[in-house]
């Protein structure tokens, strides 16, 4: 579904990914592990298409297209959907109107029919019950005054509404309590299926224990440096990443 | 020659009036104000007024078609075309007629050039007691066959408990410049409420000044909602005075210019009286090379205690080419009051672009969904739907989308 090949990327001139190389097929869950400053934010943002980062070379392909030739939309409409790490705050547009506008845009560019009121309606309901939403979340404006646990279920309800390929969950569990957490990872399970594919990106291994993993990856210093199955999250979390970062830093310095 | 040879041609037209002299002579003594004048700093009328204008020119014939076109079907409707009253509703409670008048009484070059030369208006007086709940539409409508200048002198009386809604509108229908100077006078009883919307979705060939100054006696309540959508030049003078306690005073707008778009939004809020509010939201949106002036005035008298006054200007710069100067004015000479303050100039916050670039909302869209929610806190200040769903669709034409807010 996604291949990332070399890919070096930065931002005003500073090379900060320098050489990822990651492949994920369909009902994959891979997690992307590393400590701070070591680029994670970065990878989630160049593929979702943040023109602030510039590609320098390398590729993304999502099922066999040219990601990195698709303006951010277009990549959405295709399917990859990226959970964001501070979702931003729309004041004067409802939550309802927000998701309205998405899904009737990405229907229209699909050639599909547009969705009804009531239809609408009724999946939000679904998905909101799906996720343990009050009712009254639908009227107010976009993560305008919510609290960082609020935001965080709000775009995990964008990603139940509109039904990506490939999620990217960046830091999802920060600014989370452990109930909020159980109830956002049961969530993001319920939604995986054998169809799609989940990148979760995290510091910590917490959130691993609600969504597991078939691979963990741990990036440092812009590269993946060490891959392995989901035993490795729990390597990390005894051991930290120090072990793993000394024996990165002999080999590329 | 110009606009004020246009003038001075047409003066035997009032002649032996003296009240009109007056008013003229004041005029003359101004003259068309120039940027050298504080209060037109930024706005220039030099190009305009070098212009030939013919004065209240007949005009030409208008379909029904035309008239249906512009009309906005509110069930009460005063229509004026090309300067004559052609309709006016029947109203219980409601007296509506022609109006004429000459009474010197003017504060600015354009209000006595409006005092000197109008022969063209409607009074409307509503009695006491009387609730029109149903808004009464006024459209004055012309098309010409050369530049004209025309001008429109209005009075509103509104008695004790009564409460009226008004809608007004300016087409010019032609491409001939219509340089209209309207001038309108409100007067509001004790306990009654007026809003009053003013729709200036005006093509690029309309010019309007517009003063409209309203008078409150106490526990009276006014809205004035300003929709300036379009026009060459446009600048308003909106002016409130409260003379009595409990009032309440309210201005909204929103401006959404585009190309060489000019719009002027002159407010002056006078607190004469303990005990009363005003509350001013102006939301400007500037495109293209338009050009916005936003100046909002309010003095709070000495014996005006216990007053909240609130004002904001928030502006949105969508192109680099645009330009807006905005500039509140507070004058408080009583010492127990709150009053504040807010003017902002910015653009669409880029990290919210983004985001809603990656719920495949595309770029455009975005763009019009952020403005529109921008503007939306002052348009829901408007209690008639119809005119709500109308400024919707206009602000979504202007921003060039296909999309219904």
């Amino acid at each position: 579904m996604l291949k990332i090949d070399n890919l070096k990327a930065g931002i005003e001139g500073l090379e900060i990914l320098k050489g990822i190389n990651l492949s994920v097929k369909k009902g994959e869950v891979h997690a992307i592990m590393g400590p701070n400053g070591s680029g994670k934010s970065t990878l989630s943002s160049v593929i979702a298409g943040n023109d602030n980062y510039e590609v320098n070379s390398g590729s993304i392909t999502f099922e066999d297209e040219d990601l990195l030739d698709l303006d951010p939309d277009q990549r959405a409409h295709r399917g990859v959907f990226l959970s964001f790490q501070y979702p931003v705050e729309i004041p004067g547009i409802s939550v309802s109107n927000f998701i309205k506008a998405a899904i009737t845009e990405k229907r229209k560019v699909l050639g599909l029919e547009p969705i009804t009121a009531k239809d609408l309606l009724g999946k939000m309901k679904e998905k909101m019950d799906l996720l343990d939403m009050q009712k009254g979340y639908l009227s107010r404006n976009m993560n305008e005054g919510f609290s960082g646990g609020e935001k965080k279920r709000n775009e995990i309800f964008q990603m139940a509404m509109l039904e990506p390929k490939l999620a990217i969950l960046d830091e999802t569990d920060s600014g989370l309590d452990i109930d909020a957490l159980r109830v956002v990872a049961n969530g993001v399970n319920k939604l995986k299926n054998s169809e799609n594919a989940t990148i979760v990106i995290t510091h910590y291994q917490r959130l691993l224990d609600y969504i597991i993993p078939d691979y963990v990856h741990v990036l440092h210093n812009g590269r993946i440096v060490k891959s392995g199955g989901k035993e490795l999250a729990h390597e990390l979390e005894k051991k930290g990443y120090d072990w793993i970062t000394k024996e990165a830093d002999k080999k590329w310095g | 020659m110009g606009l004020i040879e246009n003038i001075k041609e047409y003066q035997h037209n009032f002649a032996g009036n003296s009240n009109r002299e007056k008013a003229y002579l004041s005029f003359l003594n101004k003259g068309f104000p120039t940027t050298k004048n504080e209060e037109w700093k930024f706005s220039s009328l030099k190009k305009i007024i070098s212009h030939d204008f013919t004065i209240e020119e007949k005009g030409l014939k208008l379909s029904k078609e035309e008239i249906d076109h512009y009309s906005l079907n509110f069930k009460h409707q005063i229509l004026f075309i090309n300067g004559t009253l052609t309709s006016k509703p029947n109203i219980n409670g409601v007296r509506i007629n022609k109006y004429v008048d000459d009474s010197p009484i003017f504060n600015s070059a354009f209000s006595a050039l409006n005092a000197a030369c109008s022969n063209i208006g409607y009074e409307i007086n509503v009695d006491p007691n009387t609730i029109i709940e149903e808004p009464i539409e006024i459209l004055f409508l012309t098309k010409n066959s050369s530049n004209n200048f025309i001008q429109y002198r209005n009075k509103i009386v509104i008695g004790e408990n009564a409460q009226i809604k008004i809608v007004e509108g300016i087409k010019n229908l032609s491409d001939k410049y219509c340089f209209t100077n309207m001038h309108t006078n409100i007067k509001l009883d004790k306990s009654s409420n007026i809003e009053f919307n003013k729709l200036q979705n005006n093509t690029n060939s309309q010019i309007t000044i517009d003063e409209t100054n309203l008078t409150q006696e106490k526990n009276s309540n006014s809205t004035v909602n300003t929709l300036l959508f379009g026009g060459m030049f446009t600048r308003n003078n909106l002016n409130f005075a409260q003379n009595g306690e409990r009032c309440e005073s309210n201005m909204n707008g929103v401006v959404i210019l585009d190309e060489n778009e000019f719009g002027d939004n002159h407010t002056y809020m006078d607190h004469k009286n303990a005990n009363c509010e005003s509350n001013e939201l102006y939301k400007g949106i500037y495109l293209g090379k338009s050009k916005g002036v936003f100046n909002g005035k309010i003095m709070v008298q000495p014996d005006a205690q216990k007053i909240n006054a609130f004002q904001a200007n928030n502006n949105l710069l969508i192109s680099d080419n645009a330009s807006i100067n905005s500039k509140p004015q507070l004058e408080i000479y009583a010492d127990d009051v709150k009053c504040s303050h807010g003017c902002t100039i910015g653009q669409l916050d880029e990290n919210a672009l983004f985001y809603m670039n990656t719920r495949g909302i595309r770029k455009e869209d975005a763009r019009a969904i952020l403005t529109f929610a921008f503007a939306s806190e002052a348009l829901e200040k408007i209690s008639i739907n119809k005119i709500q769903d109308l400024a919707k669709k206009l602000i979504a034409e202007k921003l060039k989308v296909d999309l219904s807010f």
